[in-house]
């Protein structure tokens, strides 16, 4: 009776995650649109009709990860990761440049495959510690190598915003887990020095190597010193429009395809969809707007942390943590770039942003927060 | 029940992941509460002040017409193509250039017509007017028009645009008086910084546009438009119509105006050049000017936009000044139409008669001037006279030994009160006061004491007097009123748009000679016998079945300390003689029969507007002719 039991895993969900996520979907898809709508007339790239079809897939991927038992998907953690490890070298390989990074495979971001198999591995690494070993500082080092090894490789595409997103994650494991926090101090303050250090003398090799100063310093530059007036017009021009989109939004908004920030093109078209579909959002909808949308993704990570909280073991609970973080990485950092309290990193808003391999990934990590609630112990 | 979930396994760590992600929606929504909510406004203002633009549209300046209600000057559409530079695809602030050059490259080669702009414009139309049309090709002709028309489906981006254009349809008629207009210089700073694309109203450069140009300007509208980052047009939010200038009608007829400019220019001259030269035309009763006329002239109508600029510089560079007023704006010595003058000053001052009889031997000794003695300009000499055939044969000696008699003060004093030496308050404005030398001038200005040689000179309006063309048809037209002078005016009425009159001219009394009636007549009388006695040196100005008084003139003038081959020659009058109506003068710079051509152009304008037959006798059958 194969049918009947996952009929019953399905009766199981934790509805108010799948409401939450299908609800952002729907304003993704809705949103996309006005991103692209550029007045009466206009033409409209088919963006939300491709989003439309990515959640169509990210539907499937969610509803076969979230009912094969997380337990079975994690004894594979090895290979996931050898894989994800080896696609990273592959598109760093043979990945055509597009914007000076190395980053699509087949359409494909290796970058997000690697963030889930990381994931996993490290939390099925955790699990196998007895509560001795996980205090050791032996265990620290092996997750960072572990970590190490997929930051180095995205950080060489290179994608900041998403090799960072794997350290909150590691460390938020690590925590949860039972590490000492002495020793996550330690390794924290290492990592820091670390990139005090390495950060400039990447960026001063990159502009000996390609003659011009590296984007990345002049997006940290551009949020340091937001009242250059240089920054107004060059690597400035993006953050300041935004915070001009979601400010001018208001209490109420503009109302929807009213944005005019979008509409004449301030915000800018070509990473709008993507990068600043929240200032979108905020400029139509206003603080309502981006009220609903916060409080959607209060809804997923709180029933996410619930889940961890309840999960039938220690597996479940670090997979379901994980999530939680790496999907608030993402939120904070891009709803904080729109409105100038982040750097611009270009990390997409999960579920919201278009880019079908982040709605696939975000899926399969919500689907996996659905399959630790669904295989919960009940009592 | 969601939030406090995770804390019922009591997992410490777990709980503390939750409060840090709960206070990370927290900074969010606070700052986002900031900026969207308290400081809303100001970013509002920010989104508006870099896409909102207003653009100021001018208003269409108002017609000038003349007495009659005929058209002197108005506007017409210029059809002009223009390009939007939202529409060619121009993207980037780099590539604006070189996209509207191969643009314009295509439209050119399809209208067989020369590409003229520059790369600089189009940068400075970027930079300035970005999302306004460009005006390419300007003033086309009605088969430009049609084949552009033909073609224009395949010119994206271009569009025929009109735009008003002033017109003179009478040409040069009048254009000194009228004027013309040009881009204003300067702007108004509020305006400017009320419209973020000022387009500036073409503003009145000389004569009655430069003068009435705050009622014929109109007062501008306004649109207000959306641009994209580009600084292009995006949407158009809304507009308000200018409203268009007020009417001037002027005190001109242009029938009178085109006689009297037909017959200056028929006037022979002597140095073969274009005749130089001016005639004011007045209406005695009023002050009104009926016609003025100033020769060599221009066409107002070049220096509208799309004239090549060879043609203004030709114009502005000619050594003739076409440009300059001469019947305002130029002095020269009045020579002898300064004797009724002198002789009227002497009369009220009491210090000679009419009766002097003064014996002219052809010239006379003055101070220790033997060698040099003062000449008559008939150098056999007049033989005895008294005041009437004086001023009738215009006898220098007389003048000489009267004139000293009166004194240099009471003939100044008398000069002033004709308005000479200052500004006569013509309603439009800029003329040249002249100079009325006296005493106390010469010392200041030479260094030299003012000595009887200077009065004689005077006398007969030599020395250092200096008077315009409409100086001394005011000056006529004082002696024809008997006394009363009148300020001279052109502008009748100034009407709004809508009709309602906001300026009508009035006639206005400037000042009564203080002479009697009696004096002002002997005076008046010798003028008529000037004109119309045997052997009156104003003869030629005679018409038939029309009593004309006058007085001829011709003034010597210096330049580099060298006479020039031709005097200058003058006539000032008025007809009828019992009761005047017009008074005229006329200014020829280089007559070819003297004064006796000045008194010919009188004649003939006096026989058109009265509708007399022929001209007076001619001057060849009396062989008179006046120094």
């Amino acid at each position: 009776m194969k049918i009947k039991y996952y009929i019953d895993l399905v009766r199981r969900m934790d509805w108010l995650l799948f409401s939450a996520m299908v609800a952002l979907a729907v304003a993704s898809v809705l949103f996309i649109y006005s991103a692209s709508y550029h007045g009466p007339g206009q033409p409209i790239k088919n963006l939300y009709e491709m989003q439309t079809i990515w959640f169509a897939v990210g539907l499937l991927v969610y509803l076969a990860v979230s009912l094969v038992d997380y337990r079975l998907i994690c004894q594979w953690a090895t290979i996931w990761y050898v894989v994800a490890i080896g696609l990273l070298v592959l598109v760093l390989a043979t990945g055509r440049t597009i914007d000076g990074a190395r980053r699509w495979l087949f359409g494909i971001q290796p970058a997000e495959t690697a963030k889930l198999a990381t994931l996993l591995t490290v939390s099925y690494y955790l699990f196998h510690h007895t509560l001795q070993t996980r205090r050791e500082l032996k265990t620290v080092w092996v997750t960072v190598a572990m970590l190490g090894i997929p930051f180095v490789l995205i950080m060489l595409e290179p994608d900041l915003g998403s090799a960072l997103v794997l350290i909150p994650m590691c460390f938020a494991l690590m925590f949860v887990a039972g590490v000492r926090v002495k020793h996550l101090v330690l390794a924290a303050i290492l990592g820091i020095v670390l990139a005090g250090v390495g950060l400039p003398i990447m960026w001063k090799l990159k502009e000996k190597r390609t003659g011009h100063p590296s984007y990345q310093k002049n997006r940290l530059t551009v949020f340091f010193h937001p009242d250059d007036p240089l920054t107004l017009t060059g690597a400035g021009w993006n953050l300041n429009q935004s915070k001009i989109a979601v400010g001018s939004g208001g209490m109420t908004g503009k109302g929807y395809l009213q944005g005019t920030q979008n509409l004449l093109g301030y915000l800018p078209r070509h990473v709008t969809p993507d990068d600043f579909l929240f200032s979108v959002i905020a400029e139509e909808e206003g603080f309502a707007g981006s009220l609903v949308v916060i409080g959607l993704y209060a809804a997923l990570l709180f029933s996410g942390l619930r889940i961890a909280a309840n999960a039938r073991d220690r597996l479940g609970m670090l997979l379901a943590t994980g999530v939680v973080v790496m999907l608030f990485f993402h939120v904070f950092i891009n709803v904080g770039m729109t409105i100038g309290l982040m750097p611009v990193t270009g990390l997409p808003l999960p579920l919201l942003s278009y880019g079908g391999s982040f709605v696939l990934a975000s899926m399969t990590a919500l689907g996996l927060l659905q399959n630790v609630w669904i295989h919960r112990r009940i009592y | 029940m969601i939030i406090s979930a995770p804390f019922r396994e009591n997992n410490p760590r777990l709980r503390a992941i939750g409060f840090i992600i709960a206070s990370g929606f927290l900074v969010l929504l606070i700052k986002l509460w900031t900026v969207q909510v308290m400081h809303g406004k100001s970013y509002d203002s920010k989104q508006e002040a870099q896409s909102l633009r207003r653009i100021r549209i001018p208003a269409a300046r108002g017609e000038i017409i003349d007495r009659n209600g005929v058209v002197l000057a108005n506007n017409r559409p210029s059809y002009d193509i223009a390009i939007y530079l939202d529409q060619l695809g121009v993207s980037k602030k780099t590539n604006i250039v070189s996209v509207a050059q191969t643009n314009l490259v295509t439209m050119s080669t399809a209208l067989g017509m020369p590409v003229t702009i520059t790369d600089t414009d189009i940068l400075t139309h970027y930079e300035q007017r970005g999302p306004l049309p460009f005006p390419v090709w300007r003033d086309l002709r009605p088969e430009q028009v049609a084949a552009f028309a033909e073609r224009a489906s395949n010119l994206p981006g271009a569009d025929l645009i009109v735009m008003p254009v002033r017109r003179y349809p009478q040409g040069s008629l009048a254009a000194h008086l009228l004027g013309y207009v040009g881009r204003a210089d300067e702007s108004d700073e509020d305006e400017i910084e009320k419209f973020y694309y000022y387009q500036p109203d073409r503003i009145g450069r000389q004569g009655v546009e430069k003068a009435c140009d705050e009622y014929l300007r109109g007062s501008p509208g306004g649109r207000t438009i959306r641009v994209n980052p580009a600084g292009l047009l995006a949407e158009d939010l809304g507009e308000k119509g200018a409203e268009q200038g007020g009417r001037v009608t002027l005190t001109i007829d242009v029938r009178l105006q085109r006689i009297v400019e037909k017959e200056l220019a028929a006037a022979p001259s002597s140095d073969g050049k274009k005749l130089s030269g001016a005639v004011v035309l007045l209406d005695v009763r009023t002050g009104e000017v009926l016609a003025m006329a100033s020769l060599p002239s221009f066409d107002p109508n070049i220096f509208n936009p799309g004239t090549p600029v060879q043609t203004v510089n030709a114009v502005l560079n000619d050594p003739q000044h076409p440009m300059l007023n001469r019947a305002t704006g130029a002095r020269y010595p009045p020579g002898s139409t300064f004797k009724p003058i002198t002789l009227l000053a002497g009369l009220a001052s009491g210090a000679i008669s009419p009766q002097d009889i003064v014996t002219c031997s052809g010239s006379l000794v003055i101070g220790n001037w033997q060698k040099h003695p003062f000449h008559c300009w008939n150098l056999t000499g007049h033989g005895p006279l008294d005041a009437y055939t004086a001023i009738k044969e215009s006898c220098d000696v007389w003048f000489y030994e009267e004139g000293m008699k009166t004194g240099v003060d009471a003939i100044t004093k008398m000069a002033g009160e004709f308005g000479l030496g200052q500004p006569t308050g013509f309603d439009i404005g800029t003329e040249t006061r002249g100079l009325v030398p006296t005493p106390a001038w010469k010392q200041e200005q030479q260094g030299v004491k003012w000595w009887e040689g200077d009065t004689a000179q005077l006398s007969i309006g030599q020395s250092y007097l200096l008077v315009t063309p409409l100086q001394m048809a005011c000056v006529a037209a004082t002696f024809a009123n008997r006394g009363t002078s009148l300020h001279p005016y052109v502008v009748k009425r100034i009407e709004t748009a809508d009709g309602q009159v906001v300026h009508e001219g009035q006639p206005d009394v400037r000042a009564h000679l203080n002479a009697t009636p009696q004096q002002i007549e002997v005076v008046r009388h010798a003028m008529l016998g000037a004109v119309e006695d045997t052997g009156g040196t104003a003869r030629p100005a005679a018409v038939k079945g029309l009593s004309v008084a006058g007085k001829t003139g011709t003034a010597q003038y210096k330049v580099a300390g060298k006479e020039l081959p031709a005097n200058r020659a003058w006539f000032i009058g008025f007809a009828p003689y019992d009761q005047p109506q017009v008074a005229i003068s006329v200014l020829i710079e280089a007559a070819g029969n003297g004064s006796h051509t000045a008194a010919g152009v009188a004649s003939a304008i006096f026989a058109q507007i009265f509708g007399k037959g022929g001209e007076g006798s001619g001057p060849s059958e009396h062989g008179v002719y006046e120094d």
